[in-house]
């Protein structure tokens, strides 16, 4: 893999950059979305490929910034709303224009994004600048024409999907329908048609009659990426639902529930929130999915529900120190996951800004680092490796000089290529491999 | 011993969690604030579940007196501040918070769980050992529940805080706040206070809370207004979220 771009995403207010909450590529893998913790959006886009300088082919450059979501302040329950965007959803293009969905905890937004390269020249009625003329000036009259100018992008929110969560939304996903996204919070999962917004339709519900009795949430959701009639939402007890749209107008009772038993030798304090599903992801054929949890990515097979047909571990070098990355807050972190184009490798995000991939063909696997000395253009990304004890190599980390305050929790791969984008805190790094950019 | 220890610290840790996340950006993050009630409930049924000095096997290596040395409740009965006896004493009787004696035995030396876990201070879990059992049987947890209902009675009667035993004071209103903040997940959520909410919980506990836990009344508590001024403010602000 190669350093290829560097990008910092700066707020502009004199405060620095913010932290990258969300990445997202859109289906073609031209663009590329982040969200950040100011609620602002930046599309990057692809320059096309050169013949005439081979090096620059395929360069991610910014193609537009905006600021989605505002915060806002709940009087009912004197709560602040946070601006964060939480995700970022692509909606498969239609026309010229490109679509958006960008959420934060509480209203999910639908952004038009239209290019402008041309413009009326020649009015009658008004002069360049747009001031109405001396009509007395006038004497003939001319048709306006179209001259090309500097290309604008323009960003306009064309719904806002407000006032259909109590709890924090966490997941949205649009359906293969393109005319319907879900989105779900700890609670509950909302069935949305894309052009109406003052009413939604809930799916799924699992709050208890009492709020005591509570024992789970929902923590990720997803639609099957073929069958428009199929989604999958995971909980924090580490179980996954699927569940079908046909059966039932609430969808409650899963058609499937996928489920490990948990291994009794590793029963700690914290077995439960390291069992609790972070991001849960469909392979590109649909027919698996892959989960993260604390310290594992697994990837399951529709058809089995027992238990996971691969488990991968990510740094299980941290299970001895569940205690203080408790103490440290960093047990809650939530890592995501992802797919590469051919559904063969997958990757994930760890501490100390180092990402994992997994090849599920040849089962090897490797720790590359997001930082800036490995990001300089066309340097070649170094496998790392972390060092638990016992023999130690040349530029190992130990396991006590992790950073654990630069945690890669966003990643995204092309959805056809092997370019891969990394969110690391207020940096977004995007590698591609310039070797195998084909797919194998 | 040390897994009471370490769910004291983990009991501490997860409270302390609680009461920030109350101020905190965005509203109650659900999801967190579930996680750490169920590790605040892990840690508190180990911490209440288990004695502060399990009764040895006979084929312990250690000299034991001909009666087995008796569980926390009874052992409860060391007068405070001293040192525990050696486990060939007979318990003398009285009343004393179970929680304090473990901390004061733990503190001078490590009593009579002679053959485990014998280092003060051990950092990190221990693995499971076989005198320390964390699972106990249903009649023992009858033995078990009773601590429950000591820190409740004298959360009552404020006692005088001995001296020098700000320590046990400590681990004295942790056990408080156990009881006080039952195994329920009410106390995050609900704009009242715990101590308005009628009987929590009970339907929606997990099979392994022992009755006697599920006895104690927390909402009760919290309305006591001795009970109130005795709790030191950390545990005052739980009350009240």
């Amino acid at each position: 893999m190669e350093g290829e771009s560097i990008y910092e995403v700066d707020s502009g207010d004199g405060l620095g950059a913010d932290i990258i909450s969300t990445v997202e590529f859109n289906h073609t893998g031209e663009l590329l979305a982040t969200g950040d913790k100011g609620g602002r959006v930046v599309i990057f886009q692809r320059e096309p490929e050169s013949k005439n300088e081979p090096y620059s082919q395929g360069e991610y450059n910014v193609y537009s910034t905006f600021q989605s979501h505002e915060p806002e302040f709940d009087y009912l329950k004197s709560l602040e709303i946070e601006e964060k965007i939480n995700k970022i959803k692509w909606l498969p293009q239609q026309n010229a224009a490109h679509s958006l969905l960008s959420t934060n905890d509480k209203t999910i937004k639908l952004w038009k994004i239209t290019e402008r390269d041309k413009r009326p020249e020649g009015y009658n009625l008004k002069d360049e600048e747009g001031k109405l003329k001396d009509l007395s000036t006038v004497t003939s009259l001319q048709v306006p024409v179209l001259k090309p100018m500097d290309l604008m992008v323009e960003v306009t929110p064309r719904r806002i999907f407000a006032n259909g969560h109590t709890y924090h939304v966490n997941s949205i996903s649009v359906n293969s329908d393109c005319e319907t996204y879900m989105s779900a919070d700890d609670l509950r999962i909302n069935l949305w048609h894309l052009a109406i917004t003052d009413r939604s339709f809930n799916i799924v519900d699992i709050k208890p009659a009492n709020m005591e009795d509570l024992t789970e949430v929902i923590t990720a959701s997803e639609f099957h990426p073929h069958h428009c009639n199929l989604f999958v939402y995971s909980s924090s007890k580490g179980s996954l639902r699927l569940c079908d749209m046909r059966a039932s107008a609430l969808c409650d009772k899963h058609s499937k529930l996928y489920e490990e038993p948990e291994d009794p030798s590793n029963r700690s304090f914290f077995s439960e929130i390291i069992s609790s599903v972070s991001d849960v992801k469909f392979s590109h054929s649909g027919r698996y999915m892959l989960t993260r949890d604390y310290l594992t990515v697994k990837v399951w097979d529709l058809n089995m529900e027992t238990k996971p047909v691969e488990t991968y571990q990510v740094h299980d070098y941290l299970r001895s120190k569940l205690c203080s990355l408790y103490e440290n807050d960093c047990i809650f972190d939530k890592f995501e996951c992802a797919w590469n184009g051919s559904d063969s490798v997958i990757m994930t995000g760890a501490y100390n800004n180092f990402f994992r991939m997994f090849d599920r063909n040849t089962k090897r696997d490797v720790t590359l680092e997001a930082s800036r000395e490995s990001s300089k253009p066309r340097a070649i990304l170094k496998p790392r490796r972390v060092c638990v004890g016992g023999k130690r190599r040349k530029d190992d980390i130990s396991v006590d000089s992790l950073d654990f305050t630069k945690k890669i929790l966003h990643t995204a791969w092309h959805p056809t290529e092997n370019i891969i984008a990394i969110a690391a805190t207020n940096n977004l790094y995007i590698f591609q491999d310039k070797v195998n950019s084909e797919m194998h | 011993m040390e897994f009471k220890l370490e769910a004291h610290r983990i009991v501490s840790i997860s409270l302390g969690k609680i009461y920030s996340a109350r101020g905190q950006r965005g509203g109650l993050k659900l999801h967190k604030n579930l996680l750490v009630s169920l590790v605040l409930r892990s840690a508190r049924q180990v911490y209440l579940s288990e004695p502060c000095c399990p009764p040895e096997p006979p084929a312990a290596p250690r000299a034991l007196p001909e009666e087995p040395p008796p569980p926390c409740a009874a052992a409860a009965a060391w007068a405070p501040g001293e040192p525990p006896p050696p486990p060939d004493e007979a318990p003398r009787g009285g009343p004393r918070r179970p929680g304090a004696d473990c901390e004061s035995a733990r503190a001078r030396r490590c009593c009579c769980c002679g053959c485990c876990c014998c280092e003060a201070g051990g950092g990190g879990a221990a693995p499971p050992l076989p005198c320390c059992s964390r699972k106990r049987g249903a009649g023992e947890r009858g033995q078990a529940g009773s601590p429950v209902k000591k820190p409740r009675r004298e959360a009552e009667e404020p006692p005088p805080p001995p001296p020098g035993e700000q320590e046990d004071m400590e681990t004295g209103n942790v056990a408080n706040l156990i009881s006080i903040f039952g195994s329920s997940f009410s106390g995050l959520l609900g704009k009242d206070p715990p101590g308005r909410r009628r009987a929590p919980r009970d339907g929606g506990e997990a099979a392994a809370a022992a009755p006697a836990e599920a006895a104690a009344e927390p909402g009760q508590i919290c309305c006591d207004e001795p009970v109130l001024r005795t709790l030191n403010p950390w545990s005052t602000a739980i009350v009240a979220f």
